[in-house]
């Protein structure tokens, strides 16, 4: 029997580099088909091949077992293979159904034709979106069903899913799975790229694992678990160190309060909330995606404009604080790690040594008023050694390290202030299986040397995993507090959700 | 690593500037004198100058179009001031404070009211150029009175064979470089151009810093009046309503120094002026239109993006966390 597709022994290098290597990898009719995968094991550009968007170097595809050469994503799409991006694809200014349409060969739509077109269609796929809605207004779930409903339209036999569920929110994520299992039910072939090992466990029929552009194993979903997933993801076992929901090693007691945010309002988002946090103790906080977690830190921290401040105050070590920009709170020492490492997290033309080294000149830590090359280097040398970045040398750009050596970098160049509370954000967004537990490592010693923690996560296992202490945040508020050992995973989400 | 992946377009635009000195070498013979050289050299040392100011503010992910309207303004205003009676002393520390005034001004606009730059300073620029029109001075051109004189030095005086601007030039290129490599703002200022919330984030002051930018450009700006007005013993300042502004910006992105911010140096300034230095200076001996050699500018401009577009794609694959 011939597969729907074949990708039969493909190569892509980069600049001489492989970044996936000599790759067979088939999709069957109707199969839900997880392709798993530390960062940079090759698992995008594997579907970009055979999505279109990149060339193999090496390497033929066969769909249905002719084979087939596809150099633009348009082609694939008229041979029935659509992807999903995680950075969407729509067009932000334009319609909902402006979006679904705007591929078709008709040159002009009646706009009034495509809502009614577009009403009865996103009906039938159950989505709750309004076609007339602009998708710039639309959230990361809606916009996610936008793109799916496009791929449905264009008889889509093939969709390629890359991060699906990264940026849903628990509810909306059951609906994406209902929406895959339909999807299935008409016979769509799909293939899941994925961090979350549960959700591909859960959904898929068959797993393919790659590690550093080679493949490692293609198997029926029923004969992995957890644990031999991780295992041919790293090449060895993590499981216990990573997910482990409870540990056993005591929680730390609480030390000085070092921040006391008290009636704090902002806007929607932030609806007079009140917590603290203390030194030498994590504290996890926990909500789903608008839950207000992440304004809440960037108030604190200085990071938010403070148009939409509605009043409450925030202590540092006792003594009111209010910042207008982040420059005063880093030089108190409060210090926040960005979610988002790319858009603002570091600086991509510079070298690993240039970016901790702007740390530490904004954060008044080093000696004499200009720059010293020497004190540059050291400074890197001995935070790239602290934190295991791995680089050829100091001098490479972070733009070109994988995405959990860019986050240490990020971390480090917050480290190198001098910091009394840290404010984690999403510590290990996007970061690999390995270098995971890495940064728990780093999070962990800091609050073991007396500094303030705190970790803002909508990963439950990792909250569980590092928090003293666990705050739940629902609505614009922290709606619930746990001691650390006292949590587990049903009765924050139950927190969190209600 | 294949040969290509280290042609920066730096690289590219010297080379370009070499083979054209070489082909005009072999083949106008009244380009590879002492005389022409030097002449070359100091025709370019001005725009060169402003170039700098404008790298800066480039680098900081800026753009400063009033650049030229103000150095003709603030220096014609000097000159102005100098004929009125004013000590020469005097008449250059108010123009080079109300320069520098300005500069803060379209900082102010660019960092504090968040108006993009480009807006920012294009309307700046026509503001500046009608300011002076109609309250600093009645005439278009302001000639060298006696007074201000001594001025003349920087434009039209020898240092070893060697005219001045062209070691102004230098001058202003070192400190240039030296303030991007070694002093704190202008580390700051990189970082701005690079990635602005972050910087925001790592706690530099990005506001005092884009401000920074604009006045350090209006202070070099001003030197560059003054010695467009010492070489030809006046200040004509229809130079604000030209097309000057533009060749400025052409030395700065042809050189390297990317538009998106943080990408480049004052040494990407230095080969974007050598080049056009020996085009415009072969062109003129070859006696091309200057219309013409519009033409010719334009399509270097284009020809020099193209092919960094070709050796440094930024694909997705780049783009995307390092993802792959």
């Amino acid at each position: 029997m011939t597969s729907l597709i074949e990708l039969r022994n493909a190569t892509k290098e980069y600049r001489g580099v492989p970044a996936v290597k000599n790759v067979t990898f088939t999709l069957e009719k109707g199969e839900v088909h997880a392709l798993l995968g530390e960062n940079g094991a090759g698992k995008s550009t594997l579907t970009k091949m055979i999505s279109g968007v990149v060339d193999p170097t090496a390497g033929e595809l066969f769909i249905d077992g002719e084979p087939a050469v596809l150099t633009t994503p348009a082609e694939a799409l008229k041979r029935g293979i659509a992807m999903v991006y995680q950075e969407t694809s729509l067009v932000p200014s334009l319609t909902v159904a402006q979006n679904i349409y705007l591929s078709d060969n008709r040159r002009f739509h009646r706009l009034r034709g495509i809502y009614i077109a577009g009403q009865q269609f996103l009906q039938s796929l159950n989505f709750p979106v309004d076609p007339t809605a602009m998708v710039s207004a639309l959230g990361a779930g809606q916009k996610q069903m936008v793109e799916i409903a496009r791929a449905v339209h264009h008889d889509a036999k093939v969709i390629i899913f890359d991060e699906p569920t990264a940026t849903l929110t628990p509810e909306e994520k059951h609906q994406f799975f209902a929406l895959v299992e339909r999807l299935k039910a008409r016979g769509v072939s799909i293939i899941f790229i994925s961090h979350a090992l549960e959700e591909a466990l859960a959904i898929s029929d068959r797993i393919t694992v790659l590690r550093d552009g080679e493949h490692v194993i293609t198997d029926a979903t029923a004969n992995f678990d957890r644990e031999s997933i991780v295992r041919a993801m790293v090449g060895r076992t993590l499981t216990d160190e990573l997910y482990g929901a409870h540990r056993d090693r005591q929680t730390r007691p609480a030390g000085r309060k070092v921040l006391s945010v008290q009636n704090l309002s902002m806007g929607n988002m932030v609806r007079n909330t009140s917590f603290s946090v203390f030194a030498g103790q994590i504290t996890g906080v926990f909500g789903l995606i608008g839950s207000g977690r992440t304004e809440a830190a960037k108030v604190v921290s200085g990071v938010m404009k403070r148009d939409l401040f509605h009043g409450g105050q925030v202590m540092l070590d006792g003594a009111p604080v209010r910042y207008r920009v982040p420059r005063p709170a880093v030089r108190d020492g409060i210090l926040y790690v960005t979610e988002d490492r790319k858009a603002e997290g570091f600086f991509e033309t510079m070298s690993i040594a240039e970016n901790i080294h702007l740390g530490a000149l904004a954060g008044g830590q080093t000696k004499g008023s200009s720059v010293s090359m020497a004190e540059m280097r050291n400074l890197a040398e001995h935070w790239v050694k602290a934190l295991n970045v791995r680089a050829i040398n100091a001098d490479a750009r972070v733009i070109e390290l994988s995405g959990g050596n860019q986050q240490k970098v990020v971390i480090a160049k917050s480290l190198v202030q001098k910091p009394k509370l840290v404010i984690f954000d999403e510590p290990t967004r996007g970061v690999d299986v390995g270098a995971i537990a890495e940064i728990h490592q780093i999070i962990n010693s800091l609050a073991d040397q007396g500094i303030a923690v705190m970790v803002i996560s909508s990963y439950l296992p990792e909250i569980l995993h590092l928090s003293d202490r666990i705050l739940v945040c629902r609505q614009g508020r922290i709606v619930e507090e746990f001691e650390g050992h006292r949590a587990d995973e049903e009765t924050i989400m139950y927190a969190a959700v209600h | 690593m294949p040969l290509g992946a280290n042609l920066t377009q730096e690289k590219i635009v010297f080379a370009l500037a070499v083979l054209l000195a070489l082909g005009f070498a072999l083949a106008l013979p009244g380009f590879l004198t002492t005389q022409n050289v030097l002449n070359l050299l100091r025709s370019v040392s001005i725009l060169g100058i402003l170039g700098v100011a404008m790298g800066l503010v480039v680098i900081g992910r800026g753009i400063d179009l009033s650049l030229v309207a103000l150095m003709a303004v603030s220096v014609a205003w000097m000159l102005t001031l100098v004929s009125g009676g004013m000590p020469l002393p005097l008449a250059l520390a108010v123009a080079l404070g109300f320069s520098l005034l300005v500069g803060a001004l379209n900082g102010w606009l660019v960092a504090y009211a968040e108006i993009p730059a480009i807006f920012a300073t294009l309307a700046m620029g026509t503001l500046i150029y009608g300011f002076g029109r109609y309250f600093l001075f009645s005439m278009d051109v302001a000639y060298i009175p006696e007074g201000a004189r001594p001025i003349l030095i920087l434009g039209q005086s020898d240092l070893f064979g060697v005219p001045l601007p062209i070691f102004l030039f230098a001058g202003t290129c070192l400190i240039g470089h030296l303030f991007l490599r070694y002093a704190i703002p202008g580390r700051y200022l990189r970082a701005v151009g690079d990635n602005l919330p972050a910087a925001r984030i790592t706690g530099i002051p990005v506001r005092p810093v884009i401000v920074l930018q604009y006045v350090l450009s209006s202070g070099i700006g001003f030197l560059a009046g003054l010695i467009t007005a010492a070489s030809v013993d006046s200040m004509n300042t229809r130079l604000a309503l030209s097309t000057y502004v533009y060749d400025v910006i052409l030395v700065v992105v042809l050189g390297g120094i990317g538009l998106s911010g943080g990408k480049g140096g004052i040494r990407n300034v230095v080969v974007g002026t050598l080049l056009i230095g020996v085009l415009l200076n072969g062109m003129t001996i070859m006696d091309i239109q200057y219309t013409l050699q519009n033409v010719i500018k334009g399509g270097l401009l284009l020809a020099a993006i193209v092919i960094d577009t070709i050796l440094n794609p930024r694909d997705e694959q780049t783009a995307q966390q390092g993802d792959i």
